[in-house]
Formats: C-alpha cells, structure tokens, sequence
C-alpha cells in the first residue's frame, strides 16, 4: 500500500517515517564525519537527494533505518574518499598549504567509556555505537556497515572485549 | 543479550548521550534537500534539451538524402579547356605545305639477280 505522502521514486519512503528517524539519522551522520555538525547537514541533505531522486530506492529488504544508516554510510565514505585523495595531492604538490588550511575539528567532551569507544578501531566503534546507542541488531549493522554477519560479529566481540579491558585498566588505575 | 552486555551497553549509552544527536532541523533538511533535486532536475532537463537539440543539429547536416548525380555540359568542358595539335605548334606557320608537291618515289628498272634494284 501507498502511503499519502510517499515519495514519487521511492514509493516505499514516506515523508513521515523519515522525519520519525531524523534525529536517530542524523546522530549517526555527525559520527561519520567526526562530529562536525556542518557536514552531518550537508550529508543528510545529500542522502535525502538520494531518496528523492531514487538513486538509493529502499524495497522493504530491510527496516527503513538500517537503509538510510547505509545511505549514510556509503555517502561519507566516498566523501572521505574524494576530501582524502584530494588531500594526497595538496600534500605531494603543496605540502605547507595543508597546515595552513586544515582545521581541526573539536571533538565532542569525553566521558572515560565514550573516550574507550572513540579510541577503538574503526570497525569496532561503528557496530558499538549501531549496536549500543541506535538498537540495531548485529544484522542490521552489519548490512549498514557493507560486512557480512559473521563479520559484524567478530567486531563486535572483539569491541566489546577491548572496552571491558580498558574500562578495567581504568579502574584500576583510579 | 548478556547481563555483562547490558552493563556495559548502559555504560556506552550513558557516555554517548554527550555527543548529541539533536541539533538538526528534519523540516530544513528536507526543504533544502527537495531545493537541491529540483534544480538537479532543471539542470538534467536543460541538458537533456540541449543534447536533444544538438543531436537535431548534427543529424540535419550530416544525415540529408544525397544529392542527384550532377553531370558537366560537353559544351562547357570544350570551353574550358585550349586543344592545340603538336604539328600546329611545332612546325613554323605555313612554310612549307607538305601537300603541294605530291613526292616522287623512285622506282627502279633495273634487275639485278632476279630482283629490282
């Protein structure tokens, strides 16, 4: 069934299930490009063009947000792609322009355990923060992440593992 | 899920409410997202019309039925050219005329062995 305000190339996508998963969404985008609230916009915005247009059409094969989380995911990946093979060039023909311009971004304030996510490899850190902060299932974030199942399970073992040792490290420590 | 799990998924989540995921406008995002695919569309359109108008262009020149076969006038060719005989340009105007005199071959009378000399 249709819904009202489904959209035109992608009639399985309705306005309002979008704007339910919004926030949840764009959580996801400001991790992406480490927090930086300009980028997660224009991210959302490009992901969103994607739905419009139906160059990303979502077919029910998934829940709704495990689609726009890859949409997401596969939007920054190429865009950190293109910013780093374009830094690559800058860096072999104008070496001092890239400490001239690049800025860097302030990291959000850190409690011990989101210091402990952060410092994981980058695998790992993505199926915590899918799997822990936005209630996906292993499967889901899996298929958000472009890996298979089997895979996204070792992840997140072996995130978990490492947490739990360096939040014990930690602790004893203080 | 675990117990061991749960705690520590509560740990997460208990840092990561820091980080913040508000702070983005869905009615912003999507108006500017359905500004960007409009004119996306426009864009497309244009070329779209542009590259139309330059195929019309290309196959109106280079596709016309071709033209009848055209034939040069026997007239305007004989015209167009100077014929001159090598004798007429060779030999010095009116010298001699080698038709005056018809020549004189000489005939032999004489035998010699059986033959004419």
């Amino acid at each position: 069934m249709r819904d009202s305000d489904a959209l035109d190339n992608n009639p399985h996508i309705s306005r309002a299930a979008l704007e339910a998963i919004h926030s949840q969404v764009y959580g996801w985008a400001l991790s992406r490009c480490d927090f930086d609230h300009a980028t997660a916009e224009d991210l959302m915005q490009q992901a969103y063009v994607e739905l419009l247009s139906g160059n990303a059409r979502f077919d029910n094969k998934s829940t709704l947000s495990t689609f726009v989380f890859s949409v997401v995911q596969n939007l920054a990946r190429s865009r950190f792609r293109r910013v780093s093979s374009r830094l690559r060039l800058v860096k072999k023909y104008h070496r001092e322009a890239i400490v001239q311009s690049v800025e860097t971004t302030e990291p959000p304030v850190d409690d011990g355990v989101w210091r402990a996510v952060r410092a994981l490899p980058a695998r790992q850190r993505d199926i915590i923060e899918l799997v822990f902060c936005r209630e996906l299932t292993i499967e889901q974030a899996s298929a958000v992440m472009g890996v298979t199942k089997g895979t996204g399970r070792v992840h997140y073992d072996r995130a978990k593992k490492a947490l739990r040792e360096r939040l014990q490290h930690w602790a004893e420590e203080e | 899920m675990q117990d061991s799990d749960k705690a520590l998924r509560d740990q997460v989540r208990q840092g990561w409410t820091g980080t913040g995921d508000a702070g983005s406008s869905f009615e912003t995002t999507w108006q500017a997202a359905q500004e960007c695919h409009a004119a996306g569309q426009r864009h497309y359109r244009r070329f779209a019309g542009a590259a139309a108008v330059a195929a019309a262009v290309v196959v109106a020149l280079y596709a016309q039925p071709p033209a009848g076969e055209s034939y040069i006038e026997v007239a305007d060719l004989l015209e167009s050219t100077y014929w001159t005989a090598p004798s007429d340009a060779l030999l010095p105007d009116r010298q001699f005329d080698i038709y005056q005199d018809m020549p004189v071959i000489f005939e032999s009378t004489e035998p010699a062995g059986g033959a004419l000399l």
